[in-house]
């Protein structure tokens, strides 16, 4: 199967150990397309986001780990995936020399030019990893569809800061691995995976960093399943536009959620089994 | 808000009402400064401040400081008559005693007054109901306007003044006052249409506007305290007039403004008076019509991190300023329907728009600290130049709701912590 990662940075951990998990499945990727973290529009997005102090803090650190031998990842679950032989792959490039496939950046990937890109290396599948919201002619490019691992149980928990909104709402914490189309994640599922002993997290960050790795390992299985002619989507229940989307929560929100759903002691009945 | 004709002059009138404003500064050109100032430092916040998808989500100005501002602006707004002013004017300094802004403002004051104490907003409340009383006519009901400029009755400002005489009334537990509200209220009752809505001489334009349903929503209230059934059956007929006007998208018509936008100001007060009426009478088909509409609200603000000032049919075409009141009337709304129906998206939407809003109150100022902009930047189009007590009112309200609701939360929080040990 022809696969194509679609990453938000060169410098993406999760579309690293992504690239590095299907590699490791069989299905190294025959390109990857990432956002340039160079480009005038990323570090003013940045800016926005963060305030141009820490935007300034991020784009140095995406010089200073190169050089530096104490780099560590931010997410430490994903290590078993990206420390290889003694060695530690800090980039999409480096990835993408050990597995032998190309890197194209693009300042937009729903670009015309990133678009045609995506279409010589004729994808069966794509896998999202980051970057903009995808529109229909990029959709339209993978002979099966585009994939994402959202860190949510859809229909339920849809749209921004999922696990917070789980943990918040009193839902299960966990990944959906489905189909992307033009809605907020209204594609169609092929899987649904509650993550085991999500009440062992230790902050809302460890509980999404465990959500990433695990969302790495259930896109896998899909892939493997999907070749195999294992698994099929399901369309999501038409909900009369009822199934509102959840939005970037409010700290305050967040700090209550941690203290809802992070960093209690187990279940006895789990304890025990 | 005002509907009265005053406040919404005709072109000439608008010119004359501009030059005159104007002339606020020749005849007092201290002003200038603080005017210079003020449209400085919006254009620079606008310039360089950023709206993205992290805006508001974490808290910079405590709530507590900012609502003691706002409350602080509004007893600085009370005229030796005892009304509270309608704005500050960046031009003219302050405006004259309003009736229809101080009648409801007499429940914000004595929120404000039960949840710390303050006996001088309690004071400041008592001295403005006694000020009203004596501007009610005979039949029962109030002029429109700004004090002393109009005599005739309007129905909106006896509506929005019987909300303050209610709450007076169950406050003092004063005859006089009780006797007063029910006085406006058989008024409202006796120029009510057939369909529930209310036109004619006493409505501002002498056509019927469904953002009457606020005058509703006092009757119900009335309707609660007096235990008399006509005001219930009154505020119901308008409920439903009200509803006939919400669409499939969630816009509402029957704003029916001649010569102005449909200001947010004024879907809010649609959405606000329907909701709080459908509460109070228990009309939960009228309770998930608001939900819709607030809901589609709610998707613009957090995609676009605003609303717009004013909007066209369907929520299209936004006018490009803020109309801080509408946001802070559109906060209370999702906080009353996070309280009737749990939903917590409504209380993040509130939290992160209460967060935008304390941003822009200032810190400092004559007239100025502790208000609330018509617009932002302060030349928008809504009441440009002008720290608002309708604002101050509307967002004093908004941190109130807010502050319950975290209590409600915790407290929730408390029930399950318990239950699970």
């Amino acid at each position: 199967m022809r696969i194509v990662i679609l990453a938000s940075s060169i410098y993406s951990e999760t579309s690293c150990a992504a690239a590095v998990r299907l590699a490791d499945a069989g299905f190294a990727p025959v390109g990857a397309l990432t956002l340039s973290t160079w480009n005038a529009k990323t570090l003013l997005r940045k800016a926005r986001q963060w305030g141009v102090g820490d935007a300034a803090r991020y784009a140095r650190s995406k010089i200073a780990p190169e050089r530096s031998s104490a780099y560590r990842l931010r997410n430490s679950y994903l290590n078993p995936l990206l420390h290889r032989d003694g060695n530690l792959f800090r980039n999409l490039r480096q990835v993408a020399s050990a597995y032998n496939f190309p890197v194209a950046t693009c300042g937009d990937q729903n670009a015309p030019s990133s678009v045609a890109q995506l279409r010589r290396w004729a994808p069966d599948l794509m896998i999202f990893t980051g970057g903009n919201i995808l529109r229909q002619p990029l959709l339209a490019v993978p002979r099966l569809g585009v994939l994402n691992a959202h860190l949510g149980l859809l229909p339920e928990i849809r749209g921004m800061s999922s696990p917070e909104w789980s943990l918040l709402t009193g839902f299960p914490a966990g990944v959906t691995i489905h189909y992307m189309d033009a809605g907020i994640d209204t594609g169609p599922i092929l899987r649904r995976c509650e993550l085991p002993d999500a009440h062992v997290c230790s902050s809302l960050a460890d509980l999404r960093n465990r959500l990433i790795a695990f969302g790495i390992e259930k896109i896998a299985e899909v892939v493997s399943a999907l070749e195999a002619g294992k698994i099929a989507a399901t369309p999501q229940p038409e909900t009369n536009g009822r199934a509102r989307p959840f939005f970037v929560m409010h700290e305050l929100l967040q700090a209550r959620a941690a203290k809802r759903g992070v960093g209690r002691p187990a279940p006895a009945e789990t304890v025990s089994a | 808000m005002a509907t009265s004709n005053s406040n919404f002059p005709s072109r000439g009138n608008a010119i004359f009402r501009t030059l005159s404003e104007a002339a606020g500064v020749l005849r007092a050109p201290q002003r200038l400064f603080p005017l210079i100032y003020r449209l400085a430092s919006d254009e620079l916040h606008r310039c360089f401040e950023f709206r993205d998808l992290y805006s508001y989500t974490k808290t910079v100005r405590e709530s507590d400081t900012v609502l003691n501002a706002l409350m602080a602006w509004i007893l600085s707004a009370q005229r030796p008559d005892g009304g509270i002013a309608a704005y500050y004017s960046l031009l003219t300094g302050w405006s004259a005693s309003y009736p229809e802004v101080t009648g409801y403002l007499v429940p914000t004051l004595y929120d404000f007054s039960g949840r710390t104490c303050d006996p001088r907003a309690a004071s400041t409340a008592g001295r403005a109901t006694d000020w009203l009383l004596s501007l009610q006519m005979p039949d029962g009901s109030f002029p429109g306007g700004l004090h002393g400029t109009e005599s005739r009755p309007s129905v909106f400002n006896t509506g929005q003044i019987l909300q303050g005489l209610v709450r007076a009334a169950a406050e003092t537990e004063h005859a006089k006052v009780q006797q007063a509200a029910i006085a406006a209220g058989e008024w409202l009752v006796s120029v009510q249409s057939e369909d529930g809505s209310w036109s004619g001489e006493a409505a501002y334009q002498n056509a019927a506007h469904s953002y009457y349903s606020m005058v509703a929503w006092s009757l119900s209230e009335l309707a609660a305290q007096s235990g008399d059934r006509r005001f219930a059956l009154a505020a119901e007929k308008n409920l439903d007039w009200v509803l006939s006007y919400f669409r499939a998208s969630g816009w509402v018509e029957g704003i029916s403004l001649r010569g102005h936008p449909n200001y947010l100001h004024f879907i809010a007060y649609v959405l606000q008076g329907a909701l709080e009426t459908a509460i109070r009478l228990k009309r939960n088909d009228a309770i998930e019509k608001v939900d819709r509409s607030a809901w589609a609200l709610l998707r613009k603000f957090e995609t676009n991190k605003n609303l717009c000032g004013a909007y066209e049919t369907n929520f299209k075409n936004g006018h490009q300023f803020t109309c801080l009141t509408g946001n802070a009337q559109m906060s209370c709304v999702w906080l009353r329907l996070f309280e009737a129906a749990g939903d917590l998206r409504y209380l993040n939407a509130a939290l992160k728009m209460n967060e935008l809003l304390k941003q822009l109150v200032p810190a400092s100022g004559r007239g100025v600290a502790g208000g609330v902009a018509g617009s932002y930047p302060i030349w928008g189009r809504y009441q440009p130049l002008r720290y608002i007590s309708w604002g101050c009112k509307f967002f004093a309200d908004a941190l109130m709701l807010e502050d319950r609701m975290k209590r409600s939360l915790d407290r929730t929080a408390s029930e399950e912590l318990a239950c699970a040990s």
